[in-house]
């Protein structure tokens, strides 16, 4: 620990140079992309109710997300592991604010305000959960294999996943669950206990349905036959499928799909943003921003490869993990692959905590980055 | 976390890191291959149905075509009125109340009713809710002036039916069963009729010619393609579809003056008989063509036209004399003497009697088969000795007429009263139009009897009892005497007009059939005709100074209970048409008067043509007798 102290006063200015370029370009258009579609998102609509325009507050925490990833970046990673039990009891105590003081939006979502700024804590909780995990799990050395490391890691997923699920966040739940999948698959954790686990849990998955609030329980429905109640539950949903459709080829232009600027979907700007993509920009722009995403990815995982150690490969892979899951989960949604859960789209959607909490990740991948050739020196 | 292992790193899988990188390639790989499927596969199919879901088709209305008479005068046009709507979704919540409260004041009205009208409302918050129709044009301007002040308030012009009389005032009663008028459309219509493009609370037709010319008169509506959103607000056009093209103007047969002459004669004899209900039918015998067509009491379509209060509804429904039926085709009546016309060209086509062949005639005629002294009279309770067809008919010898009957039979009878149009609607184009009863063996039948009496068979050769006509037919069945025999279809639309009442298309008159008569029975029929005038019983109407030859029949018909007096009531008609020359067959004006349930000695009927007649050809003679006491009533000439 010691040494990492020293290794920033010495080598500090040098490590700059390892800042990984590429990785901030591709979030950098993933931003521009997200806030460009905001615009569109907003054309039509009469001016907010007052206030900062949605675009502009975008671009405000956006700043702020880089300089906390500046910030993160400059840090040893390996300082995350001496404070993992503090981190741990943080994101606990935030997630009981959140329990506590939150407001709705839209029934799940829950997010505390801060001077004026919305801010949901279980965006930043979903990195510090990485953080934590990856600490726990770099801790285990040689029993990594054993199920103990599971039930370990299991349970300390299973407070913070407790927590969000009562407000209810199902979806923030089931990225607890799938970075904890992810990470342990990553660190070599046993894959016949893994199995053998999920294997249960698939088993109990009709208890679980059981407990699924009346609106779940229609999504799911709805996801099983769209034309079940077109225009009841499941009328999002077709109005999405009709709108990505509609989008063809090379989409209606900017500003110019249907659906997004008659307010056919009602929370375009948040979860179901990626039919604006699909509609105004088509296949074409789809796929294009699906690259982008597969870019990130590619890119993170290569940093967690090159680490150069547990560490620094479980943060990076948690990070990936965590991004991974929910790309998938909110593109299948829309595109009715899977089931309607309220998992946002990373740096595309709106919301400030969410991007500044990945910001904030992409900076402890940028610290890991940073940290891997002065090992080969 | 720290142990006794924390130096001990973990070890780096190279097969764990690709199989992560696979199973991201695979997920993505899914994802594009089902974005290829609904944007490319499925994309146009997709298209469409968020097109639907996008698009609304908004209705524009026609305007409503007009009618005027022969003479191009305006009889129904359409004037704007003014409709105060809100749509709820632009109602600011906090001043809500404020702003129905101002438009209550300005239209006069009580905020609460306005609330009340619109908590009532369950549509779509962007519906136009109807507030307060027909608001006066003065509170419509304030009104106008003040919307930016009133969010949420629309005001609308809708336009309304107005019905005119012959000098182009307001004053529907004129023709009004003629004309008849428009309302809302009803759920019932709507749900068989919204495939035609009906729209709810649209006006159609109720009665009259606006109901029979509904299709000519609406016209067809145009439509507009609306791009909607989410919420159902419209928010621009996307295009035109169709253009509104307005309804057909009508012209009518009807001449107004002569309409407005004919209801003065009438309302001048039911007045002085103290009678309630009353027609007059004028029309040209040669085309069919109706000049006048009045039907007492009458009723104010205008009242409709603007929403009529229940109150006058039920009162019009109340009323025993049936003001909004159109007597003159939707009733029917026992014809009397008029329908020795019938019987008389029967006796003569079927050879029964021939135009010089003499019958005695009795004061009382035994009814062959029946209990001796089971009699029917003649109407001087006499007889008038030895008469053939002419002398008969001009007399009006009851008793004569039970012979030709009973010598018919009541098939052969029948056949001719179906062969000069009773029994089955004239074909007029206007709703409501009744058939008749003819007695005839099949019409026993329908009735569930045998036959038909001989007694019956005799009264109805006097168009009693078993017999019952529209005035319509009867006037009809005159005027195919008086053209030689054609038998026209009653014209009531002359033809297309343009916006000015200028006739640009005319309707060609229409024969139903030629009477299948002998000319020259139908000539002795005419010459009966001519000698009603000048030797029957119809007082001083052969007095006229005509140009032309006055011919026609009278008739009674009683019917009903003995008065106090012991007087039957009865119907009283009159049916005349002028030729040239007696036996001629060129008369353009035929007539028709039937009045209902007379108690007086005279005929009211044929004073009330007299007195129609006398304003017709501007004679400068005024020959009316008083029908209660038969005396001149002016100083005569």
């Amino acid at each position: 620990m010691g040494v990492a102290v020293s290794t920033i006063e010495v080598h500090g200015s040098r490590r700059w140079r390892d800042f990984d370029w590429q990785l901030t370009l591709y979030l950098l258009l993933l931003i521009g992309f997200g806030i460009v579609l905001g615009i569109s998102a907003a054309w039509n609509e009469a001016g907010s109710a007052g206030g900062i325009p949605q675009p502009v507050k975008t671009v405000i925490w956006t700043l702020l997300g880089f300089s906390l990833m500046t910030v993160a970046a400059s840090v040893d990673y390996h300082w995350l592991r001496t404070f993992a039990i503090p981190i741990y009891l943080f994101t606990l105590g935030l997630l009981v604010v959140n329990l506590v003081a939150g407001t709705a939006i839209s029934g799940a979502q829950l997010s505390v305000t801060i001077a004026g700024l919305d801010f949901q804590f279980s965006e930043i909780s979903k990195v510090l959960m990485v953080v934590v995990l990856a600490a726990f799990l770099a801790g285990r050395g040689q029993r990594i294999g054993r199920l103990s490391t599971i039930l370990g890691a299991g349970l300390l997923v299973a407070l913070p996943t407790a927590l969000v699920l009562r407000q209810p966040d199902l979806g923030t739940a089931l990225v607890f669950v799938a970075i904890l999948g992810g990470m342990l698959f990553i660190s070599g954790a046993s894959i016949g206990w893994m199995a053998l686990l999920l294997g249960v849990a698939v088993v109990m998955t009709p208890l679980a349905l059981g407990r699924l609030a009346d609106y779940q329980t229609a999504r799911l429905l709805c996801f099983l036959d769209p034309a079940a109640d077109p225009q009841g539950a499941c009328y999002q949903l077709v109005q999405a499928l009709n709108a990505v459709g509609s989008g063809g080829w090379l989409g209606q232009g900017l500003t110019a799909g249907d659906a997004n600027q008659l307010g056919f979907l009602p929370v375009q700007t948040t979860d179901f943003i990626f039919t604006i993509v699909a509609e105004e920009l088509g296949l074409a722009g789809s796929l294009i921003l699906l690259a982008l995403f597969g870019l990130l990815l590619w890119r993170i995982t290569i940093i967690g490869w090159r680490a150069k150690d547990g560490l620094g490969r479980l943060v990076a892979m948690g990070l990936a993990t965590m991004l991974l899951f929910q790309v998938v989960v909110n593109i299948g949604m829309v595109i009715g692959l899977l089931p309607v859960t309220g998992i946002p789209l990373p740096l595309i959607t709106y919301g400030g905590s969410s991007t500044v909490s990945l910001l904030f990740g992409m900076g402890l991948v940028q610290s890991v980055r940073m940290r891997t050739r002065t090992e080969t020196f | 976390m720290g142990s006794e292992f924390e130096h001990a790193d973990l070890p780096r899988s190279g097969v764990r890191f690709l199989a992560f990188g696979v199973i991201t390639a695979l997920l993505f790989t899914i994802i594009a291959g089902r974005l290829f499927q609904l944007q490319v596969v499925e994309g146009s199919v997709r298209a469409e149905q968020a097109e639907a879901a996008h698009a609304v088709d908004v209705a524009i209305p026609a305007e409503r075509g007009l009618v005027f008479d022969r003479l191009g005068r305006p009889l129904v046009v359409n004037v704007p009125t003014w409709t105060i709507s809100v749509r709820p979704a632009d109602l600011p919540d906090g001043r809500r109340v404020d702003v129905l409260r101002r438009v209550a004041m300005v239209a006069g009205v009580s905020a609460a009713d306005l609330e009340d009208r619109l908590d009532a409302f369950s549509g779509s918050p962007f519906d136009l809710v109807p507030l307060i129709d027909d608001v006066d044009r003065d509170a419509a301007l304030i009104l106008a002036e003040e919307t930016a002040r009133l969010p949420g308030i629309e005001l609308q012009v809708v336009p309304r039916r107005q019905y005119l009389n012959e000098r182009g005032q307001v004053d529907g009663t004129l023709l009004a069963n003629v004309v008849g008028y428009t309302g809302p459309i009803n759920r019932e219509e709507l749900e068989t009729l919204d495939d035609e493009g009906y729209l709810p609370d649209d006006p159609i037709g109720r009665t009259g010619i606006e109901a029979a010319f509904e299709s000519e008169l609406r016209g067809e509506y145009g439509s507009v393609r609306w791009e909607r959103d989410a919420t159902g607000r419209l928010v621009k056009v996307i295009e035109e579809t169709s253009q509104p093209v307005a309804g057909r103007n009508l012209v009518l047969t009807i001449d107004s003056r002569l309409q407005r002459i004919a209801t003065e004669s009438l309302l001048w004899g039911m007045r002085e008989a103290n009678v309630s209900q009353g027609v007059t039918i004028v029309m040209n015998p040669q085309t069919g063509e109706i000049l006048a067509m009045v039907s007492l009491p009458s009723y104010d379509n205008n009242a409709f036209a603007g929403g009529i209060s229940d109150e006058l509804y039920q009162s019009y429904l109340a009323d025993p004399n049936l003001p909004l039926r159109n007597h003159a085709i939707a009733d029917i009546y026992p014809p009397g003497s008029t329908f020795k016309l019938v019987t008389g060209l029967a006796a003569l086509e079927e050879g029964v009697t021939s135009p010089t062949k003499r019958w005695p005639t009795y004061g009382c005629y035994q009814i062959p088969g029946a209990p001796t002294g089971d009699c029917l009279s003649d109407w001087n309770r006499q007889g008038f000795g030895n008469l053939n067809m002419v002398e008969a008919f001009a007399i009006s010898s009851d008793t004569f007429f039970y012979q030709m009957a009973v010598h018919l039979g009541v098939d052969r009878l029948a056949k001719w009263a179906y062969e000069l149009g009773f029994g089955a609607p004239t074909g007029i184009d206007l709703p409501s139009e009744a058939s008749g009863v003819i007695a005839s063996t099949d019409w026993a039948h329908s009735q569930g009897r045998t036959g038909v009496f001989t007694g019956e068979l005799a009264q109805a050769g006097i168009g009693q009892n078993v017999i019952a006509v529209t005035p319509m037919q009867l006037l009809n069945a005159y005027a195919a005497l008086a053209n030689g025999g054609h038998l026209m279809r009653p014209q009531i639309v002359l033809g297309e007009a343009d916006d000015e009442g200028n006739l640009v298309e005319q309707f060609e008159p229409e024969v139903l059939h030629e009477v299948a008569a002998n000319p020259a029975n139908l000539q002795t029929m005419r010459i009966g005709a001519r000698q009603v005038i000048t030797t029957g019983h119809a007082y001083n109407i052969s007095d006229l100074r005509l140009p032309g030859t006055l011919s026609g029949k009278t008739g009674t018909a009683e019917f009903g209970l003995p008065d106090a007096q012991g007087v039957l009531p009865f119907h009283s008609w009159f049916v005349a048409y002028v030729p040239s020359r007696p036996g001629a067959t060129d008369a353009s004006l035929a007539v028709l008067t039937f009045t209902y349930r007379a108690t007086v000695i005279g005929n009211v009927s044929t004073e009330v043509v007299k007195y129609f007649l006398q304003q017709y050809f501007e004679l400068d003679q005024d020959l009316r007798l008083d029908p209660v006491t038969l005396r001149l009533l002016s100083g005569g000439n």
